[in-house]
């Protein structure tokens, strides 16, 4: 072994308390970035999560210019159900409807509720938003409803079984209304599905709104995450219908476009993760200056049997790389136990809907490297400053 | 120091001597390239020390000179084993090394504290450890600043014998500052210093240059 990492080791390990703040001191900042990362980051990917799930798909196809696409959806979904990657496709139709209810003679007052119309046979293989049903099951039957656990606190309370009306304004301004049976509540984490709505048969919306066999669009699932295979189906879609004046975002798309200012945030966090890093370097820094201050003499000895400035240089450059491995690995090793732990536990705050906690890898090495690095520059200050003692000062020093 | 100027034979073993706060250890921190005169020229092995750079020094410090300080100066962090190596591995690391350095421990007779922390050991045989770290290199001129001024009589004793034992044996100009010459009884010279300047002799009757 080089005697000066023999001798950086023995020296750190002989003055262990500032070993020991030192590698806090990294730890902690890397503890930091995991800790932000699995919360924010797991919370943006939970509803990137959810969004696919209930909302968007992996792919999501709506009409350029119009609310509604008119070709039949099964000229689209057909052509879905060819490509080997993908799992289902689905149309949806939406609008909006004013909800009445009468509960033990009451009439509750009418309010607007979102509508929207499913398949139900292929939205349940494309989509999950039929396992958020919290009682009673998903829309069956051309006069089943699900009602959004919002909505039914909103209507003081409906129960599966119960009977409920909607009105809806057709295309040509005409009134439609109709019965509807609640077969399901449907409940998601953070409100993230059609809490707030309620699901019926898409194509009893389509009679109600006069609009037969249109959609607004289309929800796309891949049999598993693959962006790359995602934006290849999108490409020979839209080769194939160019003339259809589709709009054709994978998830990826859609989700920028919703969480733009999420993904600020997240980089902003990171940003101060990263302040706090450095502001461990400082303490390194500081550290690593006592420590200089403690060995004066030892220096002084090393200069006069024949270490150049140099070998004093790499003798300090060692100590900080010991430090940043140190604190690297012991960081990384917390913040992996965190991770874990959130991983493990399902972590969720109340209310709100369950992380989405992945291993990043190549951020966690980034992390690692990036506190190393840190570490490392943080010990040229001390380490130039161990190497301006001359000799005979530092003999001086007993 | 003001206008000294001396010359010293291969192989002597010469004494400084003088009071407290004459100029000796001074004189001898020149000598060992530890502390540059502010004029004048130190000429070491056929070699002009003044002129040679910081990294020519350092490299010269290491290959020609050897150190023994007052307070024996092993690193604490390191073992005896690894201190007696140091100034051999600051030049190369060379696996005869270990082999090397255990033989000069056997010398001073520390065979048994081989493997010690350096802080484990008394001052003498931490002194005796600093005779093998200043000889390792087997350098031309041993440089020994109050080498035995810590220890107790018989442990000095002990020191100035071994050292002139390895003067004999290896053939090394030894250059010792004492302040207190009767530990030295038998020295090929004896160079008084008194208000930084040198005196051949005991007594400051013959200056040498003025």
């Amino acid at each position: 072994m080089d005697y000066r990492l023999n001798l950086a080791m023995r020296m750190l390990a002989n003055k262990r308390g500032s070993l020991m703040g030192a590698v806090l001191a990294v730890s902690i900042g890397i503890l930091v970035i995991h800790v932000n990362f699995v919360i924010f980051q797991g919370i943006y990917d939970a509803i990137i999560r959810d969004m696919t799930d209930y909302r968007f798909g992996d792919i999501y196809i709506t009409h350029e210019e119009d609310s509604t696409i008119e070709r039949s959806h099964l000229v689209y979904t057909n052509w879905f159900e060819r490509v080997p990657i993908i799992q289902a496709a689905t149309p949806r139709l939406s609008g909006s409807a004013d909800i009445e209810f009468r509960n033990a003679g009451q009439e509750n007052e009418e309010f607007d509720v979102p509508v929207v119309g499913v398949d139900p046979v292929t939205d349940v293989q494309a989509s999950t938003i039929h396992t958020t049903i919290s009682d009673g099951q998903y829309v069956y039957a051309r006069n089943s409803i699900v009602v959004g656990e919002t909505v039914s606190q909103d209507l003081g309370g409906i129960r599966v079984g119960d009977n409920i009306k909607l009105k809806i304004t057709n295309q040509w301004g005409v009134e439609e209304s109709k019965r509807f049976m609640v077969t399901g509540i449907s409940k998601t984490a953070g409100g993230q599905g059609f809490d707030t709505s309620v699901i019926i048969h898409i194509d009893t919306l389509r009679s109600m709104l006069d609009r037969p066999n249109e959609s607004n669009s289309i929800f796309v699932k891949l049999n598993e995450k693959n962006p790359d295979g995602a934006k290849e189906v999108k490409k020979q879609f839209l080769a194939a219908y160019a003339n259809d004046e589709l709009k054709v975002q994978t998830i990826e798309e859609s989700a920028e476009a919703t969480l733009k200012g999420f993904r600020s945030g997240i980089a902003m966090i990171n940003l101060i993760g990263y302040f706090g890093m450095m502001s461990s370097a400082f303490a390194i820094v500081v550290i690593q200056m006592m420590l200089v201050n403690n060995k004066t003499k030892e220096i002084g000895v090393m200069r006069a049997i024949g270490a150049k400035r140099k070998d004093i240089l790499i003798i300090f450059i060692f100590q900080g790389m010991i430090i940043g491995m140190c604190g690297a690995g012991v960081g990384t090793g917390f913040g992996l136990v965190y991770t874990t732990y959130a991983k493990i536990t399902n972590m969720q705050f109340e209310g709100s809907l369950a992380l989405e906690v992945n291993y990043n890898w190549e951020k966690i090495g980034q992390t690692a490297l990036i506190a190393f690095g840190l570490a490392v520059v943080a010990s040229l200050y001390p380490s130039y400053r161990a190497t301006k003692l001359q000799p005979v000062e530092a003999m001086r020093t007993v | 120091m003001d206008n000294v100027s001396l010359s010293i034979k291969r192989g002597e073993f010469v004494l400084i001597v003088g009071s407290s706060g004459s100029g000796k250890s001074t004189l001898l921190n020149m000598i060992g390239l530890i502390d540059r005169p502010t004029s004048g020229r130190i000429i070491l092995d056929n070699t002009e020390t003044t002129q040679l750079n910081d990294n020519q020094i350092s490299q010269f410090r290491n290959k020609k000179l050897g150190f023994i300080f007052q307070f024996s100066n092993l690193l604490q962090d390191l073992s005896v084993l690894e201190n007696v190596m140091l100034p051999q591995q600051i030049q190369e690391n060379s696996p005869n090394i270990i082999k090397k350095a255990k033989q000069l421990l056997v010398k001073v007779g520390l065979e048994d504290q081989i493997p010690k922390r350096a802080n484990k050991i008394s001052g003498g045989q931490a002194q005796r450890a600093a005779v093998a770290r200043g000889l390792i290199n087997n350098p031309a001129i041993v440089l020994a600043d109050e080498p035995t001024g810590n220890l107790d009589s018989v442990t000095a004793a002990n020191i100035v014998k071994l050292m002139k034992d390895m003067a004999k044996e290896f053939n090394q100009t030894f250059i010792v500052v004492t302040h207190d010459r009767q530990q030295f009884p038998d020295v090929d010279r004896v160079i008084t210093i008194k208000d930084g300047r040198s005196f051949e002799g005991e007594q400051p009757e013959m200056e040498l240059i003025a």
